[in-house]
């Protein structure tokens, strides 16, 4: 068992299977009681504030993704009817009005994008001049509360130091980082996820009904995000199965008696409920309603993604896919950290086991390894679409995390055991030296992913590990370099420069009303004219994939160019590009 | 050393080592660890300045215009760096019948820009002619060692009054007018675009022959001849006092995106020299830019007609386009 300051405060169990236990540190004046019951809220809180003002302070130039103008849409009309609700309740509850103003983007749940427009209707102009700042904001409160909350699990779980490490590298994947910044529900369920997940686990251990019931209100709300809330059960369910199995001893009297855990009792009766609350389109014709949601993301379309070179757009998916772009763009180290995790809570799991008096429960691998599977479950078919990119299964990323903060005091553990021999011969190296020790190793591990994640904002899609050779690699083995249309933000300046009033602009993959934000908060002018088609436009943008090429190719017959005026790319790869017809003399009102 | 005593001495260093590391292996996995942390961030910064910035490639502008001579094809390895070049070098060097090319065939040099330690395979079997390093660059000019004679270029000459388009139906024939006509193209979904001036046939509004780009199996841009059959008979391009050679050569496609579904029913294109057939060309969706060559050495050194029939049975979404040349 580990010996460091900070374990020492935690009320975690230590790793058991960890190497042989350190010698005891030097004992040294214990903190005022008060100040050590501080400093755990005070790194949840700074964990959530500092997460969230790195997601506020890069925010404006990081333009506004195709879904999210969908989602502005939907949020604008779900306004309209909040507003009625209050000023006409009665008019508002009529089923012709409920269903205009909900019918919209009805193939996804309301919650979060109510929150949009509650945050939107609360602090526009009051916190933020943005009005998409203002509706991205509840995502980047829910990335900071994940993080905040893998700190918080972490630190239950193998003690304060694995917790941060797991929140950092959590924070520090650069997909997180990107997706945490948008308002849409990719996020937010990951986020959600957790909770549920943490909150069931929680209510395992102390077996008290306030976490059973907030596990079930919570997965309510994970339902009212997005449909992958429906595979979560899977993971509960799975984890109560192994459980029961790994408990059982010979001669394997009562294999039966399985004792269901209260939140696997409520959730399936507040879920639905919650959900049913919170989703007024549901409120009439609420079954064929409900298997409408449900058919149309078991037979969603499928959309084009390049993969390895090849655009794929209909079954059968490659299985490597998921696999080998979590290679691609989660951080290796991070990926490898897990890995070391992984192997030392199942030894010590299995040392445990074999004790009388082993623990009952694993505080959260077994479950956080079962939430990886049911998160990545879906891709081990070839028939699920590609077309997210990695957006779809980041709600294992937290467990993956945790995982590596598992690893990391491991890792420490044995350095600590070094240190301690160390001690042992040089009086100088104690406490202070193991504590170093453990920093510099956290420092070594963390650098990487936090600097990539750094660097690849605004082009969050476009950023690849450098196990495939970073941006550049990735584009020679032909991964997709974006999607959504969101990089307009990041050649906005660039637009403006070469548009006279009133210019035409294409918008390509940019949905008309991500451009149309983009206007609204002044990161475009507002007298360019946002423009459906090539032909008649003075400028164009092009988002480049593999499979819109032939859009590019529409540019240069009708312009008559195959030069564009700018290039946005990131390390060098072009990623956005812009057009100005060779006719289009721009002429600006002095 | 006797040479019994090396698989002692093989065996000692093995077992050496494997003590070490059964004593070790904790201690070494922290260290691989912390390597690994800061080998992937060593990385991370080498990959993120490996490839050079547009600007980089627009201050190499000078560099080139030293190296190129007329018609030289610039070559960009690795391909998605090509936008740079593009910036960069501009319509005058990279023109649109030099990037959306049919084949290098043609080329008597090319310009190889290489990034990355790249090479384009499509140079393989080229004369290497001369190297320069700048460091991020490698120039490379290459010499075709055969280059191809092109004695007419059909889609180059593909206005009045080399030209005439008509629309027949057994013995009717509806002559399609050239001149300016509406740009109009789709966004992913549409159309390529419909160019201006074209041949306009009466009927829908793709009922033309103009020249467009089309995306082929690679997402690749091909230059060609939009000439999509009409509903009912053929769509007949005639070419007047064509000097014939050896073969007419070309390809065919529709555009990828379309034609990838395999739904539509085949094209058929047939090659008429002087009134007679001298080759019949088919194709059947998903097979992507494809090529074609019909000898006509009988004609060779005549001035010919030259017509290009193209029918289908069943016309919806036929985007049929093609190029060809006498050689």
């Amino acid at each position: 068992m580990s010996h460091s300051p900070d374990a020492a405060a935690s009320p975690a169990p230590e790793p058991a299977a960890l190497p042989e236990p350190a010698p005891p540190a030097p004992v040294r004046p214990a903190p005022r009681a008060w100040l050590a019951r501080c400093i755990d809220p005070a790194i949840f809180v700074g964990l959530v504030a500092g997460y969230v003002a790195a997601l506020l302070s890069t925010v404006r130039d990081l333009g506004y993704s195709r879904d999210e103008g969908f989602y502005f849409h939907a949020a604008r009309g779900y306004g309209k009817w909040f507003r009625m609700l209050f000023s006409d309740p009665e008019q508002a509850l009529t089923r012709s009005v409920l269903d205009s103003y909900w019918q919209e983007n009805h193939e996804h749940p309301a919650l979060m994008k109510s929150l949009f427009f509650a945050s939107q209707h609360l602090f526009e102009k009051v916190l933020f001049d943005d009005r998409g700042t203002a509706y991205r904001f509840p995502t980047m409160l829910l990335a900071g509360l994940a993080v905040a909350v893998t700190f918080a699990w972490g630190r239950r779980a193998f003690g304060r130091a694995g917790g941060v490490v797991a929140a950092l590298a959590f924070a520090c994947m650069p997909r997180i980082f990107y997706h945490s910044h948008l308002s849409c529900f990719d996020l937010p369920i990951a986020a959600l996820w957790l909770f549920v997940a943490y909150a069931y686990q929680r209510s395992l251990d102390t077996r008290r009904f306030s976490w059973a019931l907030g596990c079930a209100v919570l997965y309510g709300l994970a339902l009212d995000t997005k449909h992958n809330a429906w595979f979560l059960p899977a993971s509960l369910v799975a984890h109560l199965s192994v459980r029961h199995v790994l408990a059982l001893r010979r001669p394997w009297r009562g294999w039966y008696r399985l004792r269901i855990p209260l939140a696997l009792v409520l959730m399936p009766l507040l879920g639905p409920l919650v959900l049913y609350a919170g989703w007024p389109w549901l409120w009439h014709d609420t079954w064929p309603r409900l298997v409408e949601w449900m058919r149309f993301h078991f037979q969603h379309v499928y959309y084009n993604i390049e993969f390895l070179g090849h655009t794929y757009f209909k079954p059968p998916f490659p299985r490597s896919y998921a696999w080998v772009m979590t290679l691609a763009t989660v951080p290796a180290v991070t990926l490898l950290l897990a890995g070391v995790g992984g192997v030392a809570g199942a030894r010590r799991y299995w040392a445990a086991r074999h004790r009388e008096d082993g623990p009952h429960s694993d505080g959260g691998p077994l479950l956080w390894l079962l939430c990886i599977f049911v998160s990545y479950g879906p891709w081990l078919f070839t028939s699920t679409p590609i077309f997210g990119g990695t957006k779809h299964w980041i709600t294992a990323y937290p467990f993956l995390a945790l995982f590596a903060g598992q690893g990391f005091v491991w890792l420490r553990s044995v350095l600590e055991q070094r240190g301690a021999a160390l001690a042992g011969r040089h009086r100088a190296f104690g406490t202070r030296g193991r504590a170093l020790l453990g920093v510099a190793l956290a420092a070594c591990l963390l650098i990487g992913p936090a600097t990539m994640t750094w660097h690849s904002h605004p082009w969050g899609l476009s950023a690849y590990t450098p196990l495939v050779g970073g941006a550049p690699g990735a584009a020679t083995l032909g991964l997709n370099r974006s999607f959504w249309g969101y990089t307009t933000g990041a050649i906005q300046e660039t637009i403006d420069e070469h548009s006279g009033d009133g210019a035409r602009v294409f918008v390509h993959d940019t949905a008309m009303d991500s451009f149309k934000m983009l206007q609204k908060d002044g990161r475009l002018r507002s007298d360019l004219r946002p423009w459906w088609t090539v032909s008649g436009s003075d400028l164009a943008i092009y988002h480049h994939e593999q499979h819109m090429s032939r859009v590019e190719h529409m540019i240069w017959v009708d312009y008559g160019t195959t030069a564009p005026v700018h290039v946005g790319a990131f390390d060098g790869v072009p990623v956005v590009w812009l057009y100005q017809r060779p006719s289009y003399q721009p002429r600006r009102e002095p | 050393m006797a040479r019994a005593e090396f698989p002692a001495l093989f065996r000692g260093l093995v077992g050496r080592a494997s003590a070490f590391w059964r004593a070790q292996w904790q201690l070494l996995l922290v260290l691989g660890c912390a390597v690994a942390g800061l080998l992937e961030w060593g990385l991370h910064v080498h990959f993120s300045r490996a490839a050079p910035a547009p600007e980089e490639w627009v201050a190499l502008r000078p560099t080139v215009q030293q190296l190129l001579q007329r018609g030289t094809l610039i070559v960009v390895a690795p391909r998605w760096a090509e936008p740079n070049a593009r910036l960069a070098f501009g319509d005058d060097w990279m023109p649109l019948r030099h990037v959306a090319r049919a084949d290098d065939s043609s080329f008597e040099r090319a310009l190889e820009i290489s990034i990355l330690g790249q090479h384009a395979a499509e140079l393989e079997g080229w004369q290497l002619e001369s190297e320069l390093d700048t460091g991020r660059f490698l120039l490379r000019r290459w010499t075709n060692p055969q280059p191809a004679r092109v004695l007419y270029d059909f889609m180059g000459q593909a206005q009045p009054p080399a030209l005439s388009v008509s629309v027949e139906k057994g013995d009717a024939r509806e002559e399609c007018r050239f001149g300016k006509a509406k740009v109009s193209n789709g966004d992913l979904h549409g159309h390529p675009t419909f160019p201006s001036p074209r041949y306009t046939c009466s009927g829908p509004d793709w009922l033309f022959v103009g020249r467009t780009v089309i995306e082929d199996q690679n997402y690749q841009p091909r230059s060609c001849l939009w000439a999509h059959p009409p509903a009912r008979g053929e769509l007949v391009l005639r070419f007047d006092a064509v000097p014939i050679g050896a073969t007419i050569r070309g390809y065919a496609g529709l555009p990828y995106f379309f034609e990838r579904d395999e739904q539509g029913s085949p094209v058929d294109l047939a090659v008429w020299v002087a009134g007679e057939a001298v080759g019949h060309y088919r194709h059947v969706d998903g097979e992507g830019w494809k090529p074609f060559e019909f000898s006509t050495a009988r004609f060779a050194g005549q001035l010919q007609e030259v017509e290009f029939r193209v029918m289908t049975a069943r016309p919806w979404a036929r985007e049929f386009c093609f190029q060809a040349e006498v050689r």
